[in-house]
């Protein structure tokens, strides 16, 4: 072949993107672009909080005694310059951006989202949030994954589901498919192009659905996804602002890549550091910061480019920390939490339910008001279509009206 | 099939792979089995990190209460530490974690014991267990190393009576008055007879057989008669004044148990696929030898069907497997042993941590984009110091949440040393045209694909003359194929 597959690719940049399908591809694609306007056009952005975040220090019940009572120097007061939002609660001081977004009318808030039977593991409960089961469940795919498997439209590739990462988190692992983690496209790139792994990768697998030909279609499936991601993100970089942290970085990524039209469902991008057990505010401070300059560099990126309307964010943690702060001015692992939701598609905004119940503890920690499993319910049904019994395996209320 | 063919599957699976020296023996199979069975009969315990663990009992005033009441917690409750000995406990507990880890994986590429190691490699996956206090962890895996061959009824007991196990499933909190159903429920599902052979009534009444199953501050097995609810209780048709040893006895009593566990063994040790007509007979034997682990192996690794072509070259190794293999069939020593526990981690099966209690899952699930491209690039970060970057995510930092990213990227050559002088021996003989159809009949289980070998040809040809041999060895090694055993 004399013109290379990435020569063809690197000369018709500025077409439409259908032509950057690698050519070997095209049968599957042909197929995946009729199932893609069959799709609403909707896509998520999972943004998970690593470490356990402090959900009352983020959304303080500023005129409860009682937060004042269990954290006398670790709450936060009014004057601390708290963002106030409505029901007696405010951000954070250091969520300007997000608070400039509430404002906007683009961001829901949950209060006291959990789990029957809360495990104060980081590992455990992570666990449960990324593969959507109950504390007693061991389930080995993550509930995006299934999602992925479902038959979604649009969900052939790997690259329909991705990671900003080096390494792909459980939530993105199906039983039969499997999102795809890259830090940079560029990156993920060059390595394809090892000329060793590129050789490798050009072979087709066989049909018998051995395993071996399952490596060779998820390699071949990996490179080809390299190069569609590679050349196609080149289409649209970005003109914002975003803060120069790691997190900062992959949402300036996942903008770019979203903005040119990569025809992912699902996005998944982590911001890690929340296991404040001592001196919180310094730590949760400067995490918080990066969370709202971030996502509200993001969310103007998408406003911009019109695609806020087809997005929705969710950010959640894998547990919030117990309502007493402890001697080291910090909290320990604690139960139910916050979930923030944000984007355009919203129609219910500001904070959706009940501010938690400092009075009615279980030992100490807040009782969860709402399975975060109806929180996914609400968005695999609501927002992207899907089967959301299917995908979790049981039926749990979905929030009426809410995308 | 050839004998080298059989010998290779015969190390791969009852062992972590063969070496060019057991090759160029060549005995049969039955022999080399006998061997491995020899080789394992003594048993050697993995060393722990004493000296860590024993600053960490320093740095705790005694008693410990914690390990009692607060499972999660480390040594001490985390608020009573000052920042700074939070995080030197911190390291000391990974440092040990860390030692522990590349010992057993040293000890996979090196032991004689292979089978025996294998063994204890299983029962890590099938009684997993994940808890910060390394010396608990040890224990618990110094007991199964030691009851790995021996009967399943007599590993059972022991790793019930652990105090990791009954830590990491919640026992301390199973009392009379407060029955705490995790570690009866988990007995059952994951480590016995499986969902569907018990009922909800039996497991709350296993719970009460076990209440006052706990441990001291010394990591010893207490029974503490007084949280015991003495009681009778129906458990699956029985009724009597149960423990917890009755609720074991009559667990391995059900045939059910048998099936399962061979059932298990069957699809770590065969094929991923499990297949009724090989297990029944096997299942059923175990059952009548008294859940004779040693005697299943054997029967396992001599029966016919053991290397069909089915069989043979067609199971993903998971993330240990592969890299104890590659060190143990090439001799590869690293200078700084942390490397691999960076690869495990980025391949995603780290030993001693475990997802949860129902182990890894393996098969497909080890492969996604970033695994198999990590997999096909360690090859060249081995053997010929390839750089390789790769950041790890924080919930694979469990012990230590709150390092930067910056701390958990790893960026670096890795100083490593592979022995292949033994592999120059077994192709002394071989004109270098044959060169690698005869390095690829060693080194890979699957059938090599033509246009492959074609390509490690052309690589080798390219390569200078002494460094041929490596080179070889390093496309080989980065090919699907070896993703295989």
């Amino acid at each position: 072949m004399p013109t290379s597959r990435r020569d063809f690719l690197k000369t018709s940049v500025l077409a439409s993107s259908l032509l950057f399908v690698p050519k070997f591809l095209h049968a599957l694609d042909a197929q995946g672009v009729q199932q893609l306007r069959n799709s609403n056009g909707k896509r998520l952005v999972v943004v998970q909080l690593g470490g356990g975040n402090d959900g009352l220090n983020m959304v303080v019940p500023f005129r409860n005694d009682l937060y004042y009572k269990a954290r006398p120097t670790l709450g936060l007061k009014e004057q601390s310059g708290l963002l106030t939002l409505d029901k007696d609660l405010a951000f954070n001081p250091h969520m300007t951006q997000l608070k400039g977004l509430y404002d906007q009318g683009l961001v829901g808030v949950l209060n006291s989202v959990g789990y029957p039977n809360p495990d104060r593991s980081h590992f455990r409960s992570m666990d449960i949030w990324q593969s959507g089961s109950a504390s007693d469940q061991y389930v080995t795919t993550g509930w995006l994954g299934r999602y992925l498997d479902s038959n979604c439209p649009g969900c052939q590739m790997p690259y329909n589901g991705l990671e900003v990462d080096d390494t792909l988190s459980l939530a993105m692992k199906g039983e039969l498919r499997k999102g795809l983690a890259l830090k940079n496209p560029e990156k993920f790139h060059q390595v394809t192009q090892n000329r060793f792994i590129k050789q490798v990768s050009g072979e087709k697998a066989g049909g018998s659905g051995s395993e071996l030909d399952y490596l060779y279609k998820t390699l071949a499936e990996t490179a080809s996804s390299a190069d569609y991601l590679y050349q196609t993100s080149k289409v649209y970089k970005s003109a914002i602002t975003y803060p120069n942290t790691d997190f900062g970085k992959n949402l300036k990524t996942t903008a770019e890549l979203i903005n040119s039209g990569i025809e992912s469902r699902v996005f998944y991008v982590s911001l890690t550091g929340f296991d404040t057990h001592v001196r919180q505010q310094e730590q949760q401070g400067k995490l918080l910061g990066d969370l709202s300059g971030g996502l509200g560099a993001f969310v103007e990126d998408l406003q911009k480019s019109g695609q806020l309307n087809d997005t929705l964010i969710l950010v959640f943690s894998e547990f919030g920390r117990r309502v007493t702060q402890n001697a080291s001015n910090g909290t320990d692992h604690g139960t139910a939490n916050n979930v923030l939701l944000l984007g355009g598609g919203l129609r219910q905004k500001g904070i959706l339910n009940d501010a938690p119940d400092l009075l009615n503890l279980d030992q100490g920690d807040l009782k969860y008001q709402l399975d975060f499993r109806s929180v996914y319910a609400t968005v695999l049904r609501d927002w992207l279509g899907a089967d959301d019994r299917a995908i979790l395996g049981s039926e749990f209320s979905r929030l009426p009206g809410l995308v | 099939m050839t004998n080298q063919q059989q010998l290779q599957h015969l190390y791969w699976r009852a062992g972590f792979g063969p070496r060019p020296q057991d090759i160029a023996a060549n005995p049969n199979p039955r022999k080399a089995l006998r061997q491995l069975l020899h080789d394992s009969a003594a048993v050697q315990p993995l060393a722990g990190p004493r000296i860590e663990a024993a600053e960490m009992q320093a740095m705790t005033p005694a008693p410990m209460p914690d390990l009692r009441q607060d499972p999660q917690a480390p040594a001490l409750k985390k608020g009573e530490l000052t920042p700074e000995q939070r995080k030197a406990q911190n390291r000391q507990i990974r440092e040990a974690f860390y030692t522990m880890n590349t010992g057993w994986l040293e000890r996979m590429a090196s032991s004689p014991a292979q089978l025996r190691e294998k063994l204890t490699f299983f029962w890590h996956g099938h009684f997993a267990c994940r808890v910060r206090r390394p010396d608990a962890a040890l224990q618990l895996n110094n007991t199964i190393r030691r009851l790995a061959l021996g009967k399943f009824g007599d590993l059972l007991l022991a790793v019930s009576k652990e105090p990791a196990m009954l830590q990491f499933l919640n026992n301390q909190q199973n009392r009379k008055q407060h029955p705490n159903e995790n570690f009866a429920r988990e007995v059952m599902e994951l480590f016995t007879i499986g969902r569907g052979h018990y009922s909800e009534q039996d497991v709350k009444e296993a719970a009460r057989a076990f209440t006052g199953w706990s441990y001291d501050a010394q990591g010893q097995f207490v029974f503490r008669e007084r949280q015991h609810d003495a009681g009778s209780k129906t458990f699956l048709g029985r009724t009597g004044n149960f423990g917890g040893e009755d609720v074991l006895r009559i667990i391995l009593e059900q045939p059910q148990t048998a099936e399962f566990i061979a059932t298990k063994l069957y699809r770590f040790f065969v094929n991923d696929t499990p297949n009724p007509a090989h297990i029944q007979p096997l299942a059923q034997a175990f059952f009548r030898s008294g859940y004779d682990i040693s005697d299943l192996v054997e029967r396992l690794f001599t029966a016919d069907w053991f290397y069909d072509a089915a069989n043979v070259g067609t199971r993903i190794k998971s993330p240990i497997e592969l890299l104890a293999g590659i060190k143990r069939t090439l001799g590869v020593e690293l200078q700084d042993q942390k490397p691999l526990i960076v690869f495990q981690k980025a391949l995603g099966q780290t030993l001693f941590e475990p997802p949860n209690v129902a182990g890894w899952a393996g098969g497909r699930s080890w492969i996604d984009s970033s695994t198999l491209l990590f997999r096909l690039q360690l090859p060249a970060v081995l053997l010929k110091n390839a750089e390789i970057s790769i950041a790890l995510k924080e919930d694979e930092n469990d012990l230590d949440p709150q390092q930067t990213r910056a701390d958990r990227t790893f960026r670096q050559q890795v100083q490593a040393k592979a022995k292949l002088a033994p592999l120059g021996v077994l192709l002394a003989k071989t004109p270098e045209a044959q060169q690698p159809t005869v390095l690829s009949q060693f080194l890979l289980q699957a059938p090599i694909r033509p246009e492959n070998l074609r390509l490690v040809a052309q690589v080798a040809q390219q390569a200078p003359a002494d460094g041929r041999l490596r080179t070889m060895v390093t496309s080989l090694l980065s090919l699907p194929e070896y993703q295989l055993m």
